[in-house]
Formats: C-alpha cells, sequence, structure tokens
C-alpha cells in the first residue's frame, strides 16, 4: 500500500486543480503519472499541479512532469506548477528548467488567474 | 485503498465498490487483468463479479469451483496463492478464462466475509511478473474491503428484515407499541394503539409523547421519558392512558433503545393494559368483597395464597390461559406450568419473598393451554388482616410479545457489536510500524460486552525530515460510525502529518477537513512529534488527556497545547506546546477510557496511572502490562482503550554508514536514515531534501545497474568533515547514466546540488563522492 504521495483533485471551471502531497520517487511516479493523467478530461484547458504539500521529487518525479507537459501539450493542454517560496523544492525545479515546459507558480491564486 | 475502505463502510454499492477494488487492483499491482469473484449460492461455481481489463461478456460468467483450476484451489487456501508461471505451475491449472487471456502470472487471494467464503480477488498478468509478499498483503487488505463491505450488506438487510418482521408481529399482537426516531419523536405506533386510543395514525405520530396521559401523570412521565431518553437506557412507567372511551385506563409502559449500524435511532416501546390489576389492588385495599366481585369477571389472571404460600384460589381468566382445573391449581402448585429452567429460580425466590412479606414481582414462561411456553409477569402484594399476614394476593399477564421483541432487539445489537469490533480491528495497524531507533509497545482492549465498540485508535509514523508522529485519539460515539469515523481521522492524520511539520497545523487541518465534511464527527486527539536525537517533542492536545512521561527522576505528564476537540468549532485556534525528553525517558499515550470513570475524579485517575506507571517494570511491554493492570484492573473496561508506549533510542550522529539491497524500495528507508542524520546536524529542510536527493540519484544509478534483481546491494557512507557534508554512494556495477527520456538529468541534479561531485569507476564497482558544505545556501 503506498501511502508516499496523495493526490486530490479538484475541477475549478476550465481548470483541474491537483494537490499533490507526500513524495515522489522512482517507485511510484508511473503511478502518480497515470493518476495525474486520468485526472484531466479532453475538455478542460488547463492542469495546475499544487506541490505546495509535496515534500520530496526525484529526476523520475521531475521527468513525469515533463512527460505530462507534452502529453497535454498535443492535446493542447496546459500544464502549471504551484511551488510556494518556502517550498523545498524550488532549487531543484530551477536546475532542470521545469519553468520551461510547465510554468512555476508561487500561489495557486496567480497560478488559476493566468 | 483507504478512500475505498471509507466507502465500503459509508454505503456505497456492493457492486461498484468490487468494481472500484478490481480497478485498483490492476492499477497498483501493475497488472494486464484484475477479477473479482463470489461463490454461487449453492456453492458450485464462481461468479465473476467484476472485472478490470477483461473482454466482454466475462463478467457475469461462471468458473468451475474445482481444486484443479487455480480459482477453486484459491477458494479453498488460507493465504495468497502466487503463480510466478502458469508454464511451470504443478499445484493446478490455469482457468479457461486465464488460458483464453493467454495469462502468465497471477496472484490471488481469499475473499470472507461474516467469517464464511465470499468468493476471491485476483490480478493477472500476460507477461511473467514476480508478486511479492508485500503485494500479496495489499489485495488481502483490498478483499478484507469487499469482505467488510458484504458483511455489511447482509447486516442491512437482516436489519430491514427484522424492522420488517417488527412491524407485522406488532401489528398483530394485542399489544400497544409505539417507535420513536433518534430526536424523540413518535413515528409509529401499531394497530393495537390505535384500537385502544380510538385515534388516527397521523394523530398520534410526531411531537406526541405523553399527550395522552392523564395530567396527574403526565409531568412524572415526560421527566422519567427524558431521563432515560438521555441516557438510552430502559424506560418503564406505569400511567393512566386516555381510552377511546375518554376513561383513563392503567397502562404499564416499557421503552427499549435501538441501535442501528452502531447509532441510537430512537426507541421502541410497549404500553400494557394493567387496569383490572391496579383495580384489583387497590379494590383489595378497600375491602375482600368487592374484590371477589371483580375477579372473575376481569380479563387478568389472579390468585390468592395462604400464609404458607399454597395457592387458595385462581380466577376464570387463568384458568382460561393455563387450561387446566381448578383443583389442578390449587394447593401447592407452585411450579406447575412453570418452564423447568425458571422453577427453580422461581421458587427460592418465592420462598424468600414469602418470608420477608416482601412484594413479588417476576417475569417468567408459563405454559399456556396451547403447550406452548409463554412468559408472562406476576405481581403479588401481602395481604394483613388484624394485622396478622395471611397470604398473597397476585395478578399475571401475559407479555410473551415484548419478551421477543426484547430479545430480538437484543440479538440485532449484539450482532452489530460484533462487526463493530471486527471493522475497528481491521483499521488499526496489524503490527505497529519498525521504526528505527525507536522502540513502541502497544494494546488495544475492547469494552466489556453490552458496550458498543469505541472509536480508539494509535498510529506511528516516520516523517521525512527523521522525526516520528505518534497519534492517539478517540472518536466521540460508537458502533459503526465511529469505527468509519476513526479510519478516515486516522488517513488524515497520515496525511498532513507527513506534509506539516507543526503539531498545531496539522489540527487545524483535520479539524478543517472535518468541518467541511456532511457527517458530524467528534474527536479527541493527541499528536506529538518526536525527534529521537534530541528528545525534543512537540505537542498538541485536541481535548485530550496529557500524555506521560516515564525519566530517570520519576514520571510526571507534559501539559499544555491544549485546545477543543476536533470537529468541534468551525475555526477552532489549536495550540502546540514543547518540551525535551531527558535520556532513557519514555512517553505513554493513553485514551480517555484508560482514566475516566464516572464515580471518580479525573485527578484521581490520573494520580492512579501515573503510580502504576512509576511501579512498572520490564520495559515497554511491561510498562503496558502494568498500566493495565494497576489502572483497569481485572474488569474489562467500560469504554474502549488505547495505549502506545515509546522510548527513543539515539545513535552517534558524527557518522552512518549502510548496506542496502539494490532496490528502488530500499530509497524511501535511505531517505529517512538520511533525513535524520541531516536533522541531527543541524541541516535546514531545503538541505534535508537536496542532501537526500542527491545521494538518492547516485544510489539510483546503483540500483538500475545492479547486476541481478535481488542480490545485489550497494553501500552508503556519510560523514562530517568540520560543517561539510561527505557522503559516497558505491556499488559493484559500472556507472552509467541512466537511460531513457530523462537521462542527464539526474546527473544535472547531482552536480547542481553539491559542490563537489566525483565518480571513479574502481576494480570492485563504481564510487561517488561528494560534498557539500551546510548553511552555504543560506549564507548565499
Amino acid at each position: 500500500m503506498s501511502t508516499l504521495a496523495q493526490i486530490e483533485v479538484e475541477r475549478r471551471g476550465g481548470t483541474v486543480v491537483a494537490g499533490l502531497s507526500g513524495e515522489v520517487d522512482m517507485t511510484n511516479s508511473a503511478r502518480v503519472r497515470e493518476q495525474l493523467l486520468a485526472a484531466v478530461p479532453n475538455d478542460v484547458l488547463a492542469l495546475v499541479v499544487d506541490l505546495e504539500g509535496c515534500r520530496y521529487l526525484d529526476s523520475a518525479a521531475i521527468e513525469v512532469v515533463f512527460d505530462l507537459a507534452r502529453r497535454l501539450g498535443r492535446r493542447r493542454q496546459e500544464l502549471r506548477l504551484v511551488v510556494p517560496d518556502s517550498s523545498p523544492l524550488g532549487r531543484v525545479l530551477v536546475l532542470t528548467d521545469v519553468n520551461s515546459v510547465a510554468p512555476v507558480h508561487a500561489t495557486l491564486e496567480s497560478a488559476l488567474a493566468q | 485503498m483507504a478512500e475505498l475502505g471509507q466507502r465500503a463502510l459509508a454505503g456505497v454499492g456492493l457492486d461498484e465498490l468490487i468494481a472500484e477494488a478490481a480497478s485498483c487492483a490492476a492499477r497498483e499491482l501493475g497488472t494486464d487483468f484484475a477479477s473479482v469473484v463470489e461463490l454461487t449460492g449453492d456453492g458450485r461455481g464462481l461468479i465473476v463479479r467484476a472485472g478490470y481489463g477483461l473482454p466482454e461478456g466475462v463478467v457475469g460468467g461462471v468458473l468451475s469451483t474445482r481444486r484443479e483450476e487455480l480459482p477453486g484451489y484459491a477458494l479453498d487456501h488460507e493465504g495468497p496463492v502466487i503463480v510466478d508461471d502458469f508454464a511451470t505451475e504443478t499445484r493446478f491449472a490455469a482457468s479457461p478464462m486465464q488460458r483464453d487471456l493467454g495469462v502468465v502470472s497471477a496472484l490471488v487471494v481469499q475473499i470472507r466475509a461474516s467469517g464464511r467464503q465470499f468468493g476471491g480477488i485476483g490480478v493477472h498478468s500476460r507477461s511473467a511478473q514476480q508478486f511479492s509478499g508485500e503485494d500479496a498483503h495489499f489485495l488481502q487488505a483490498l478483499a478484507n474491503v469487499i469482505g467488510a463491505a458484504a458483511e455489511r450488506v447482509r447486516h442491512e438487510e437482516a436489519m430491514r428484515d427484522s424492522e420488517a418482521r417488527f412491524r407485522e408481529l406488532a401489528d398483530t399482537t394485542p399489544a400497544l407499541m409505539w417507535m420513536t426516531d433518534p430526536e424523540g419523536d413518535v413515528t409509529f405506533v401499531n394497530e393495537g394503539w390505535l384500537r385502544f386510543t380510538g385515534r388516527e395514525l397521523s394523530e398520534d405520530v410526531g411531537d406526541t409523547f405523553g399527550m395522552s396521559a392523564h395530567p396527574e401523570d403526565r409531568d412524572d412521565l415526560l421527566m422519567r421519558w427524558r431521563d432515560a431518553f438521555a441516557r438510552r437506557t430502559e424506560f418503564r412507567f406505569e400511567y393512566r392512558l386516555m381510552h377511546r372511551s375518554g376513561d383513563y385506563r392503567w397502562v404499564l409502559e416499557v421503552g427499549l433503545p435501538r441501535f442501528a449500524g452502531g447509532e441510537f435511532v430512537g426507541y421502541v416501546g410497549t404500553a400494557t393494559d394493567i387496569h383490572e390489576r391496579k383495580q384489583m389492588e387497590d379494590a383489595l385495599r378497600r375491602s375482600e368483597a368487592s374484590f371477589r366481585d371483580l375477579t372473575d369477571t376481569a380479563p387478568v389472571m389472579i390468585w390468592t395464597t395462604d400464609e404458607h404460600g399454597m395457592v387458595t384460589f385462581v380466577n376464570a381468566g387463568w384458568l382460561a390461559y393455563t387450561g387446566r382445573t381448578l383443583e389442578e391449581e390449587l394447593g401447592p402448585s407452585w411450579t406447575l406450568g412453570v418452564h423447568p429452567e425458571d422453577a427453580p429460580t422461581v421458587v427460592a425466590e418465592f420462598q424468600r419473598v414469602l418470608e420477608r412479606r416482601d412484594v413479588w414481582d417476576r417475569e417468567f414462561r408459563q405454559r399456556a393451554k396451547s403447550g406452548e411456553y409463554r412468559w408472562i409477569a406476576e405481581r403479588g402484594v401481602p395481604r394483613f388482616e388484624d394485622g396478622r399476614f395471611v397470604g398473597y394476593v397476585g395478578t399475571a399477564i401475559d407479555i410473551h410479545e415484548r419478551k421477543l421483541m426484547e430479545g430480538r432487539l437484543r440479538e440485532v445489537y449484539e450482532r452489530e457489536h460484533t462487526i463493530a469490533e471486527t471493522l475497528q480491528r481491521s483499521l488499526l495497524p496489524e503490527r505497529l510500524p519498525r521504526i528505527e531507533g525507536l522502540e513502541i509497545a502497544a494494546r488495544y482492549l475492547p469494552a466489556g460486552r453490552g458496550a458498543a465498540v469505541g472509536g480508539d485508535w494509535y498510529d506511528a509514523l516516520e516523517r521525512p525530515d527523521g522525526r516520528v508522529a505518534l497519534v492517539v485519539g478517540d472518536v466521540v460515539g460508537h458502533g459503526l460510525r465511529a469505527a468509519a469515523i476513526m479510519g478516515q481521522l486516522r488517513n488524515a492524520f497520515r496525511a498532513y502529518g507527513l506534509a506539516e511539520d507543526s503539531p498545531a497545523e496539522v489540527m487545524a487541518k483535520v479539524n478543517r477537513l472535518v468541518m467541511s465534511g456532511e457527517e458530524d464527527a467528534m474527536a479527541t486527539v493527541l499528536y506529538l512529534v518526536l525527534d529521537r536525537e534530541s528528545g525534543e517533542v512537540r505537542f498538541a492536545s485536541a481535548g485530550h488527556p496529557p500524555p506521560l512521561v516515564l525519566a530517570a527522576d520519576g514520571v510526571h505528564f507534559l501539559e499544555g497545547g491544549r485546545s477543543v476537540p476536533i470537529g468541534a468549532i468551525d475555526l477552532g485556534v489549536f495550540r502546540e506546546a514543547s518540551a525535551t525528553l531527558g535520556r532513557d525517558a519514555s512517553l505513554l499515550l493513553y485514551t480517555d477510557g484508560l482514566v475516566e470513570r464516572r464515580d471518580e475524579p479525573l485527578e484521581q485517575r490520573l494520580e492512579a496511572l501515573a503510580d502504576a506507571a512509576d511501579r512498572a517494570e520490564g520495559g515497554l511491554e511491561g510498562l503496558c502490562d502494568a498500566v493495565l493492570a494497576g489502572v483497569i484492573g481485572e474488569s474489562s473496561p467500560s469504554d474502549d482503550v488505547a495505549l502506545l508506549a515509546v522510548r527513543p533510542r539515539p545513535v552517534a550522529s558524527e557518522s552512518i554508514r549502510f548496506t542496502l539491497p539494490a532496490e528502488p524500495e530500499s530509497l524511501q528507508g535511505l531517505r529517512r536514515r538520511l533525513a535524520r542524520f541531516l536533522h541531527a546536524a543541524g541541516a535546514d529542510e531545503a538541505e534535508r531534501y537536496e542532501i537526500t536527493l542527491t545521494v538518492c540519484e547516485a544510489a539510483g544509478n546503483a540500483i538500475e545497474h545492479a547486476y541481478g534483481p535481488g542480490d545485489a546491494t550497494f553501500d552508503v557512507e556519510a560523514s562530517f568533515d568540520a560543517d561539510e557534508l561527505v557522503a559516497t554512494v558505491s556499488d559493484r556495477g559500472h556507472w552509467r547514466e541512466r537511460r531513457g527520456a530523462h537521462r542527464g538529468r539526474g546527473l544535472t541534479i547531482i552536480e547542481g546540488l553539491m559542490d563537489e561531485v566525483e565518480v571513479s569507476t574502481e576494480p570492485g564497482g563504481t564510487v561517488v563522492r561528494m560534498r557539500r558544505r551546510l548553511g552555504s545556501t543560506r549564507a548565499a
């Protein structure tokens, strides 16, 4: 049983907000990718993944972000991330240039405002 | 999984739940197919109830229960059945369904409901797959959820049946019956009641309790009723009820609380016409003569005895009831017709009452004319002539229907209790998690028989920063509903406990979650985070009794950090407090049931607890036993009790070194140990994350390039060179950057986050050495 990561999905108008909390590593990244993809129906414009409650992402998890952006892009859907300034993840996301495929916002409000 | 468990309890349809369980199994275990089968009514076939990935037409089909094929084999086999490859399987063959699908590997476990076979759940793969014990454990957990849901459905059907049977019974019995809802409003009165009062159903339903009572009796009646209602206890009262004729007649009303799904759902009651009996007693008091006139025309049963207890008279009503003659009834006929099981005690008791000239009041079984034993209630009062005792005069009424109903209600209630207890146990951690550097012991003591199970729980988990979170809680209420809420809260504390550092914040988040839910849930909780190295604890108490510290210099309670219970106030403000445990100190967390008792003040009970703990010997297990023995004693507790005792065992923090199996599953444990080490060294959250990530990325390479599955290992070492962390990951393979689309990303991370990285290929394998100065990001 995996209690490593939890995903809570909520639809807000044309956007799906997925709160991803816990930890994502190479043991559960495939599952997380599947669950996030399954959360996005064809008729929404964007997926916002809120990483406020997320404490650990490894390279496999970051790969999931790139892959998600690519798949959603094919469907003309956008991927945005929410990473508060206080999050420990910030530096790693900058290093791996995640911003080039999925804009990173400091708050959910700003991610939804776009 | 946890969510599925909640839904199983919350009343989601069984079909829907089974379908969800099948897809959850396939998804989580990564298989092509999953199926859930149920034993058919005749036990000869297995019907496919739901599937995942199965072609059309398979669901609804029936499989054989032959032991020579996997489904039948698994049905008989306790514990999981794992098939690595059907080609080499000798115990049984694949089912036709599995053959058609080209299944290679499979994992099947039993589903049991109410202790009986229900069927099985299985996952099937087209490619060879090795299922682990963990996989089997997961599947069994799903099977248990289905089993619990099936039990609930059966239970609900039984409840519906018993409710329907009750109404049927109620309308055919001459007795007067009523039911109320949990607010006390009357929801049902039977035909007998309407015949008696001469009113319409609509007039008697609603907030009508006591409306038709005699004005002189009404206040007493309502007071007694409210009192019993508030305490959910049996209600018994004699009063005058308005008859259709306009006169008042004496009735004895008896009400019993009803429960469904562990929840109080109202009262069911009967009123028995005791008017004649009352009149008899009055008449007797007035004069013997009028008594004689009345007796033979009265529909109740009446009898008299002499001073030795010999029967001197029974009326026509009694003879009609027993079908015997007056001659048979007179004299030492006391045991005549009394049920053999009741006779000895009835006779002995009557002798005792007779000697003391007490009032005789007893319910027992008496053979009726039809030969059937029926419950009757007898009441007799001593008669005196000129101050001399001359014998008893008594009445008897038939209370058979009421007795049967009481028995049935008790049965329903007890079955309910068993289910709730099973569910609650299934939600508690089967065994406590093994947490390095922490001794743990726990006890769970269910309340005694007759009481409903409560919603107590305990939990322990290791946080990503290396600290340990401990939870002990008690959901207000009892039975199935409390058990379900307990499961939800346990999961909420697990999720928020991992993500939030501050105990007060964890409480606030769980409170918000509970307040936004549909259910009215309330719980007292103690949530505590412990640093094993420094002994620092931070804790928040939501209306929960304080934890106990056992230190070298004695015992004391951890006071402070108190707030209202979870679920009490919308915007509850939660406080937290901190303390530092001395070396070798232990902590004891517990629930209300241990210290709360109606007849003793809480302070006294807490003192008893501290005394018992202070005297305890034999480590944590001995502590738990001593506390239970000293505070609860031999008797079973009136409420559930949960106990959790822990003792941190600090480790050396200058350096760590360990060898781990080259499997992805090793990474989580590695992260925890590194985080603990770094936390002890004063690293902040970002540093802990970045360093554990880098070490794990290097370890990830070692895992990917291990020679064979299972037998390879890798080594990790970490130490400090002044304020500089030095970490080494070495394996026995060749360094290669990982394959796949994320090629290069791992290395980018390693190089970007460490001050220095050096990869060297040595004869025995590859060694990655990394250095990073703490505080550099903060300074920068």
